[in-house]
């Protein structure tokens, strides 16, 4: 690969080629009427003053009507809201239920302290603590 | 370098001396680089010509950021495109031409000139290319830039056009030997 890079620029150097005085000549009357023509820099962009003055008026426009909009009335603030009268509800008495459903239990509760009084008696029976 | 930017800075200001200095270090290498892209001699000159008035005319345009023989190359690569116009021949029927300029330009050898065989096998963008690089020595980012490629796009391609020729200088070391048995 590297001999052909070689060969490549040998053979380059092998291109016989000049400009003739000829064409000096042509080319140095060409550029005696030519001038570098000066650069279109681009100008710095400023912002628009008009369209600064448009954002402007839209944006206190917009201000002003969302303010309008939103604004609380004081009138109504300083009226309460209206709410609708509760009727007082019916309580139904609820001591007989709440009596009706614990008896069960109760009743339970009265078995189980005889049997533990029974427990214990034989215990103490049988540690001879009772005749 | 220093020297081609005092000249031209003289040149942006105006001064076809300094400009006419900076045309005598090029005009040799820009005509070589041209002829291998011209129909004939005439054009190529007249190419040349119109690279070094569009170049002086659009002097204030050139970023000093970048070599001036890159910039100047690109301008001279717009000269030569212009050329091919239905007027004259496309760069891949010149090889058969026998009043091609580069094959009056090649001085005689016992082989053919490669480029002669670039020219043939290789595309017209990557004949370019392998020139800038090997008959010019530019870099291979001065190469990208002045065929508005990038750099690894280069690096490929050089690598296949010399694939290509080496491929090509193998079949014709075979013909020869063939040649002589």
């Amino acid at each position: 690969m590297d001999e052909v890079a070689r060969i490549l620029r040998e053979d380059a150097a092998n291109i016989d080629a000049s400009v003739s005085p000829e064409l000096e000549r042509r080319v140095r009357a060409s550029l005696e009427n030519v001038s570098p023509m000066p650069q279109q820099r681009p100008r710095p962009r400023r912002p628009s003053l008009t369209l600064w003055w448009a954002s402007s008026l839209t944006g206190i426009a917009v201000a002003a009507i969302v303010i309008v909009a939103i604004r609380p009335d004081s009138a109504t603030v300083d009226t309460p809201p209206q709410v609708a009268a509760i009727e007082p509800l019916v309580v139904p008495d609820l001591k007989t239920e709440t009596a009706m459903l614990t008896a069960p239990l109760e009743r339970e509760l009265e078995n189980l302290e005889a049997d533990l009084r029974k427990a214990e008696q034989a215990v103490r029976r049988d540690f001879g603590l009772e005749p | 370098m220093s020297d081609e930017l005092q000249l031209i800075d003289k040149a942006k200001a105006g001064s076809v001396t300094a400009f006419t200095e900076l045309v005598r270090r090029y005009q040799d290498r820009l005509l070589r680089f041209l002829l291998t892209r011209s129909a004939s001699y005439a054009d190529a000159e007249d190419a040349l010509q119109d690279t070094f008035i569009n170049a002086f005319r659009y002097i204030d345009s050139y970023d000093p950021r970048w070599r001036f023989s890159t910039w100047i190359y690109r301008i001279a690569l717009r000269n030569a495109a212009r050329l091919h116009t239905p007027a004259t021949v496309e760069l891949d029927d010149i090889a058969d031409d026998s009043n091609d300029p580069l094959t009056e330009c090649i001085v005689a050898s016992d082989r053919e000139n490669l480029w002669l065989s670039a020219r043939r096998l290789l595309s017209d963008e990557l004949y370019t290319a392998m020139w800038l690089r090997y008959a010019e020595d530019m870099s291979i980012r001065d190469v990208a830039s002045v065929l508005d490629r990038s750099t690894s796009w280069t690096k490929v391609n050089l690598m296949r056009g010399r694939r290509a020729l080496d491929a090509e200088l193998n079949r014709s070391a075979a013909r020869e030997s063939e040649a002589y048995g």
